[in-house]
């Protein structure tokens, strides 16, 4: 294969992907190169066991930025995310603790555990919405470089120096507060119940190296409410036909845009000379011009395995070395020939439709957490579960399930000494079915297939290193503009005409495209194309 | 799949699965009595309760107010049971009035604010004992007060499921409960509360500005109040009335409702739309002699610096009440809008609650115009009123403080 | 009734500094203070007859040299026994580590391997630290609507990290929030030598190396270059120093008066009542206690619900504990020389070994290896002890202040058995030197001087306790809401350590505010 584009994506993660629409809607011949036989990278929807679709990595969506599903039309091509309603931590005594999007019944659940928590929700819930007020058109805004005199920069300081300002004296203070705190310490001003913590802190350590007492967390926690789904802010769902829905919509929408995508084309190289982006070079030896060039891996992957290091200044090398991606997670995909009974659960339970916890204090996450960080596998893991096939009948046979659960915390390097890929990945499965066999006895009876995903697995299957799924930490020293190298948080390298856009970039990760929709305006940015005209109002204008 | 018994899947202990709580709005302790009462059943949600909006018509539930006599149920509303040795402390700490001055067996109508000055409910405070007071409101106020309370010798016990309320109003009222045997209660003068008995305690309050009580027993106790009222109103035309009518009332008895004509700063997202005490023309409800309460520094401040927004009364020509209208100064600057309004049937004239911004409403005070939509089957008509400041309350009658009350 | 133009309550460093500053500024100050002694966790105590050790705190660390003139502390009799003291990483493997001057070698002399980056970031962090050092001695800045003052803080704050250079300045704000783990581990390996900076970060605080906001704690410790000097007559010597500079321009001292309430009228403070019954009067009172303790002795309900609640909440677990040692000699630490042991001693074999630490005390756990601060200041200020023993203050980071099962004698008898372990490992035969000990938990620490959870910042410095927002969000510029009423120790910025910012700024905070001196004297 050869050929001469205007732009090359390589991978076609759900960024890569957005920016070659944005890009191939302009006018420019546009490739996006995957390694693997199947696009999309972790937002994929993949027949595993026969008969059974799993959203094997990413598994519910929030975060998705309305703006790109309008500007991209992709509900035409097929997009249709269908919320849930509903959720539940159960506790080892037999009981639970559920959240109902019913406000009323909300309170009501509440108060059996505590009156004074019921109250003290609604200023807790007040108090996050505010933030996602607060942090959301920020997201698709690139991130100012602090350090230049670049006029702008300086706009771009100012208007969200404005924008902070205009909070309030108060405001500005509980802001500051709530970006450096942890979710555990935020909680525990509120909340006075265990369990009713461990509910809601579960979202600030997903996919994170931190624990629910560790500093930050509590943004961790804003990043994922700050989604919405039909402009209800912080609400999740199930994407029908599962992630690969995305992913495939934004496929469908490169195409008809006049672009191109190439599965099973790994890239070996990312050329260049004297500074400047040439194209690339396949697995297979094939060379593919472009001057622009835009990579969908993380920065790591990037830079120290696909551009050679004579081509970058020591000190990036080195900013990229130092870049903290730590793989955290694990997950189980399992094809389910029934619906597991949760006796703890009544009748008519609507949280089973929803995500499912079974850690019941802030204190057993925060173990949870010592153990990966002594570099074990959670022996008391948190995890997240949900059974798509409640609400989306795309995913299984009638009568039949399909379940993903999301694990944290599992270390990409066992201190043992043990590789992932033996008898570890079946052990650390053995501890989270058992932990979920603890409230569904006949659970482990209804398993027909069960996919293992350690860090291990998902670095080497999709590309993100150690498995991490943020593509880099959500931390302080490595967001907004130290994201992912200070210097380079505006999608830029130091190679002219190369960029990267996915979650290394600002914002961050979590299916929000926001990175490859802003990486897109850059492009055309340097290229001396105009940069609107790409929302519908833009269009018909 | 394997089959497992309930008994066998709970780990040994464990009592059967908790039941899940009420989803949707609760029935309130009246509901057996109401139900039926109510033809089209048209329910309004009221603090996770189902409150009726109507039982019949609108404008005949209306006139029962100030013609006859009414039944309304107010058992949402929340209650906090005050009570120790700080509890004129707590309460005082918590409000803007001077507690020291509301005496045992006495209700007072007061707002509380934030420490920014902005009102988080307003209600009204039953004094019972020296050391004993329950807080009504419209607000969940538990958290709150244990914030208040903090440091403080006093319980705090939310009553608000336990007891059940019925506001019977209007010009017969009295008469009512005379025939149910309460004629002592002819001496209760306006805001003044009794105990009848263990069951019930009776006060002249109500948010119809007309004569009127409110009725409170413990929940289990509430259709036994309901029969015995109720039979008692035979002759005297009550009927039971739903929030519809009542708002009709309030409006033209002047009061304003939290989260209607202004949002509690607890439920505000976005801080600016907190307003004080002045702005909502309540300023001999603020008491800065009375010592420390919460928020009185910053009242201070804007008491000095004067109000940013200003609710005021409003006439307006015609008689098309105004519904959410923008308010308007010589016809083209926004001035403000209408919070609430209505054609009051009682006073034949156009009015509303308008919420200004500064300097309307307070400098500025003529020229005021209402901007009206009418749809006029399919074709909408705009209509620019013109509007002038009234007094509140726009609806006065002798017979609301007479004691003893008149017959009807 | 007499009548001054300030009184401070708390005569420890902060309490002393402000009334220093104040007398300084021309007003009559009185400084009451509880106990019979003075100098609150800077108070020297005789452990046993002959024997003077430090109670709590056992260095000067980062004491403002701007307040050392202010206050005249070298007229005022405080002299060094040793400046800007060695420090001593003891090794688990013998391959002890010395760190002075922010170089770092081998006690056996040869160059240690991480030498070149560990100056090269000590160097860079110390430059860090300097752009925030200005802030210690100011009044945070207000962000809605700042004064000129506030604005010419922040163009400051601008213009110093600028002036860093690009490279620095983008580097100064990637690190800033970040953690001391990461920030040392991406230079330097992970020992003795990373251990130490890393217990820079945490020590006092109820945090780990890997916790977001580290960094900052560390730039804090590194503040004027992170020297620590020792004064002669030990630490007592230094607080009858910061007395006498008070008491030489007008300040009163009383000892054993305690304050029951702070008294106020129309909203502004009148003075205090003391336990005896006494009330005394002034239009100024600035409080070095806790925050909280401030509030109730004023009394609740003078402050808003909400500023209570934040009060409420301010993180205090105290996570430190003091072991106090009178010897009979000096102890023989393995392949150490005698000539070596002016320093502090350091027991943090490695920044894992601390957050290993900080994971037990998390759940109240005694862990099976704290961190220790070792000081023997009778081998560098021989008048200490009188014959010829010696005295060892030891600071042992990671000791839970809510212990599970509680602080039973047994659980007291555990924490020195376990402390006493590990400094065998390096110095056998120290236990059968001991002549006198004195274990002081974090509850003990909370009951003699006051600091809540034994918190010797009276407030964990976090990020979201810090600056703008220290003790909480509005409470942030030393003056509490109600009029005349000023915090000024710990609990308020910069925070804790033996700095004497606090109790600078307040005074300077409360002498601009009108109205701070009293027309005559009437008793």
């Amino acid at each position: 294969m050869s050929g001469r584009y205007d732009v090359i994506v390589v991978g076609a993660g759900h960024n890569g992907l957005t920016a070659a629409c944005y890009l191939a809607k302009r006018g420019l011949k546009t490739l996006v190169l995957e390694r693997s036989d199947w696009i999309g990278g972790a937002a994929v929807s993949r027949e595993l066991y026969e008969g059974w679709t799993y959203s094997n990595c990413s598994y519910v969506c929030s975060l998705l930025r309305p703006e790109v599903v309008r500007d991209l039309d992709l509900p035409r091509h097929g997009l249709q995310v269908i919320p849930y309603e509903s959720g539940a931590t159960f506790t080892r005594d037999g009981g639970y603790f559920a959240y109902y999007s019913d406000h009323d019944a909300l309170r009501r659940e509440i108060s059996r555990f505590s009156r004074r928590d019921a109250d003290n929700y609604e200023r807790y819930a007040r108090a996050v919405m505010r933030q996602c007020r607060f942090i959301k058109p920020l997201l698709l805004r690139a991130a100012p470089d602090p350090v230049s005199n670049r006029p702008r920069d300086i706009a771009e300081l100012l208007f969200l120096g404005k924008r902070f300002h205009d909070l309030g004296d108060r405001e500005m203070g509980e802001t500051i507060r709530f970006w450096t705190m942890s979710i555990g310490e935020f909680l525990d001003e509120y909340f006075e119940t265990d369990v009713i913590k461990a509910h809601f802190a579960g979202s600030g350590i997903i996919g994170t190296g931190l624990g629910v007492y560790s500093p930050g967390t509590a943004y961790v926690l804003l990043h994922h409410y700050m989604g919405e789904v039909d402009g209800t802010i912080g609400a999740w769902g199930f994407t029908r036909g599962g992630m690969g829905g995305v992913t495939q919509a934004m496929a469908r929408a490169l195409i008809e845009a006049g672009g191109e995508i190439r599965a099973g084309a790994g890239v070996a190289q990312i050329l260049s000379k004297d500074g400047k982006t040439k194209g690339v070079v396949l697995d297979n030896g094939d060379v593919l011009e472009a001057s622009t060039v835009i990579s969908n891996m993380d920065v790591k992957r990037t830079f120290l395995n696909h551009v050679e290091a004579k081509d970058l200044p020591d000190d990036f090398v080195k900013a990229v070395k130092r870049f903290k991606i730590r793989g955290s997670s694990a997950k189980l995909n399992i094809a389910l020939d029934g619906f597991p009974s949760f006796p703890a659960a009544p009748a008519g339970a609507p949280f089973l439709k929803g995500d499912l916890h079974a850690s019941e204090s802030l204190d057993e996450l925060e173990r949870a957490y010592d153990d990966w960080k002594a570099g074990r596998w959670s022996s008391d893991p948190y995890f997240d579960m949900l059974i798509p096939t409640c609400i989306d009948p795309t995913m299984a046979p009638p009568g039949k399930h399909m379940m993903t659960v999301f694990v944290q915390y599992a270390p990409y390097e066992l201190a043992s000494g043990e590789s992932w890929d033996g008898p570890a990945r079946d052990r650390m499965a053995e501890t989270v079915i058992a932990k979920i066999a603890e409230h569904s006895p006949d659970f482990r009876d209804l398993i027909l297939h069960k996919e293992v995903r350690t860090p291990w697995d998902i670095e080497r299957e999709v590309g993100l290193t150690e498995g991490n799924i943020f593509q880099g930490e959500l931390t302080f020293d490595q967001m907004f503009f130290n994201r992912p190298v200070p210097g380079y948080a505006d999608y830029r390298t130091p190679i002219k005409g190369l960029y990267l856009c996915g979650s290394s970039s600002h914002p961050g990760g979590g299916v929000m495209a926001a990175p490859g929709a802003n990486a897109a305006r850059e492009v055309l940015r340097d290229l001396g194309m105009k940069v609107s005209g790409l929302t519908p109002a833009e269009r018909a204008a | 799949m394997t089959a497992h018994t309930l008994e066998k899947l709970l780990p040994q202990g464990t009592t059967a699965p908790r039941p899940m709580v009420q989803r949707g709005l609760a029935p309130s302790p009246f509901d057996a009595r109401l139900r039926p009462l109510n033809l089209h059943q048209d329910w309004m949600p009221w603090a996770g309760y189902l409150s009726a909006r109507r039982f019949d018509s609108v404008e005949a539930e209306y006139f029962a107010i100030r013609n006859q006599a009414t039944l309304f149920d107010i058992s949402p509303m929340h209650k906090y049971r005050v009570t120790g040795p700080d509890a004129e402390r707590v309460m005082n700490r918590l409000m803007t009035r001077d507690v020291r001055k509301l005496k045992p067996g006495r209700v007072g109508y007061s707002l509380w604010c934030d420490e920014d000055g902005y009102v988080i409910d307003d209600g009204t405070l039953f004094r019972f004992g020296d050391d004993d007071f329950r807080l009504c409101c419209q607000e969940p106020q538990y958290a709150w007060l244990l914030d208040i309370a903090w440091g403080f010798d006093v319980q705090v016990h939310e009553e608000s499921d336990e007891i059940a309320g019925l506001s019977l109003q209007g010009p017969t009222s009295f008469a009512v409960l005379e025939a149910a045997g309460l004629g002592q209660l002819a001496t209760l003068k306006p805001f003044d509360v009794v105990k009848v008995d263990d069951d019930l305690t009776v006060s002249r309050t109500g948010f119809t500005g007309d004569l009127g009580y409110e009725l409170w027993v413990p929940a289990e106790k509430a259709l036994a109040l309901w029969d015995r009222i109720w039979a008692a109103g035979h002759d005297f035309g009550l009927r039971p009335i739903g929030y519809a009518a009542l708002d009709l009332a309030r409006t033209e008895a002047g009061f304003v409702v939290c989260g209607v004509d202004f949002k509690s700063i607890h439920t505000a997202l976005r801080p600016s739309r907190g307003r004080t005490p002045f702005e909502l023309g309540a300023d001999r409800l603020v008491d800065f002699s009375k010592g420390p309460f919460n928020g009185r520094r910053a009242l201070l401040k804007h008491a000095k610096d004067g109000p940013r927004y200003q609710l005021v009364g409003l006439e307006i020509e015609g008689n098309k009440a105004p519904h959410s209208a923008y308010v308007y100064h010589r016809k083209k600057t926004e001035a403000g809008h209408i919070t609430s309004t209505l054609w009051s049937p009682t006073c034949k004239r156009n009015i509303a609650l308008a919420m200004l911004k500064a300097p309307y409403g307070v400098d500025v005070t003529g020229d005021l115009w209402v901007e009206i939509y009418h749809d006029k089957e399919g074709k909408w008509e705009r209509i620019m009123a013109p509007a002038w400041i009234a007094e509140r309350p726009f609806f006065r009658h002798t017979r609301r403080a007479a004691t003893p009350p008149a017959r009807f | 009734m007499t009548r001054y133009d300030a009184i401070v309550i708390g005569a420890g460093h902060n309490g002393l500094t402000a009334a220093g500053v104040l007398a300084r500024g021309g007003r009559r100050v009185l400084v009451l203070e509880k106990n019979a002694g003075l100098g609150g966790a800077a108070a020297g105590y005789e452990i046993a007859p002959g024997f003077q050790a430090p109670r709590y705190a056992h260095l000067l660390h980062a004491w403002h040299p701007q307040i050392e003139k202010q206050l005249d502390l070298a007229a005022n009799g405080l002299s060094f026994a040793r400046r800007d003291l060695p420090t001593l990483a003891l090794a688990e493997d013998g391959a002890h580590v010395v760190i002075e001057g922010g170089a770092a070698r081998l006690l056996s002399g040869a160059a240690h391997p991480d030498a070149a980056a560990y100056a090269t970031l000590h160097r860079r962090l110390v430059r860090f630290a300097g752009v925030l050092s200005a802030k210690l001695l100011e009044t945070p800045p207000q962000f809605h609507r700042p004064d000129w003052r506030d604005l010419a803080s922040l163009a400051k704050l601008g213009f110093d990290v600028r002036r860093l250079g690009a490279a620095d300045a983008r580097e100064f704000l990637r690190v800033l929030l970040s953690n001391a783990r990461d920030v040392i581990l991406d230079e330097i390996g992970d020992g003795p030598l990373a251990g130490a900076l890393a217990l820079d970060a945490v020590m006092g605080g109820h945090t780990g190396p890997r916790s977001p906001g580290t960094a900052l704690t560390l730039l804090y410790r590194l503040a004027q270059g992170g020297g620590r000097h020792l004064p002669k007559g030990g630490m007592a010597a230094f607080c009858t120093a910061l007395a006498q500079s008070a008491q030489s321009h007008g300040a009163e001292i009383r000892r054993s008066a305690g304050v029951a309430a702070v008294t106020v009228e129309n909203d502004r403070v009148t003075g205090v009542l003391l336990d005896s019954g006494e009330t005394l009067g002034a239009p100024v009172v600035l409080s070095s206690l806790d925050t909280r303790t401030t509030l109730a002795l004023t009394g609740v309900e003078h402050f808003d619900a909400e500023a209570v609640r934040r009060v409420r909440h301010i993180r205090c677990k105290g996570a430190t504990a003091k072991i106090n040692l009178a010897l009979s000699g000096l102890p023989a630490f393995t392949g150490v020389d005698p000539d070596d042991l002016t320093g502090r001693i350091l027991v943090a074999p490695s920044v894992q070994s601390l957050e290993t630490g900080f994971d037990a005390v998390k759940y109240g756990e005694l862990p099976a290896h704290p961190a220790l601060e070792v000081l023997i200041p009778s081998r560098l200020d021989p008048t200490l002890v009188d014959g010829g023993g010696h005295v060892m203050s030891i600071i042992v980071q990671y000791v839970p202040y809510h212990l599970k099962d509680g602080w039973t004698a047994g659980a007291r008898e555990r924490l020195a058995a376990t402390v006493l372990d590990l400094l065998e490992r390096h110095a056998p035969g120290l236990r059968s030197l001991i002549v006198a000990q004195d274990v002081l938990t974090p509850l003990d620490i909370e009951r003699e001087t006051g600091a809540p959870g034994g918190h010797w910042h009276h407030g964990e410095l976090a990020v979201d306790q810090m600056l703008t927002l220290r003790p909480v969000n509005g409470m942030a510029r030393y003056a509490l809401p109600v009029g005349g009423l000023y915090l000024c120790g710990a609990a308020a910025h910069p925070g804790g350590d033996i700095i004497g910012a606090a109790g600078h700024n307040a005074a300077r905070q409360a002498m601009k505010a009108p109205q701070t001196k009293t027309e005559g004297h009437a008793a």
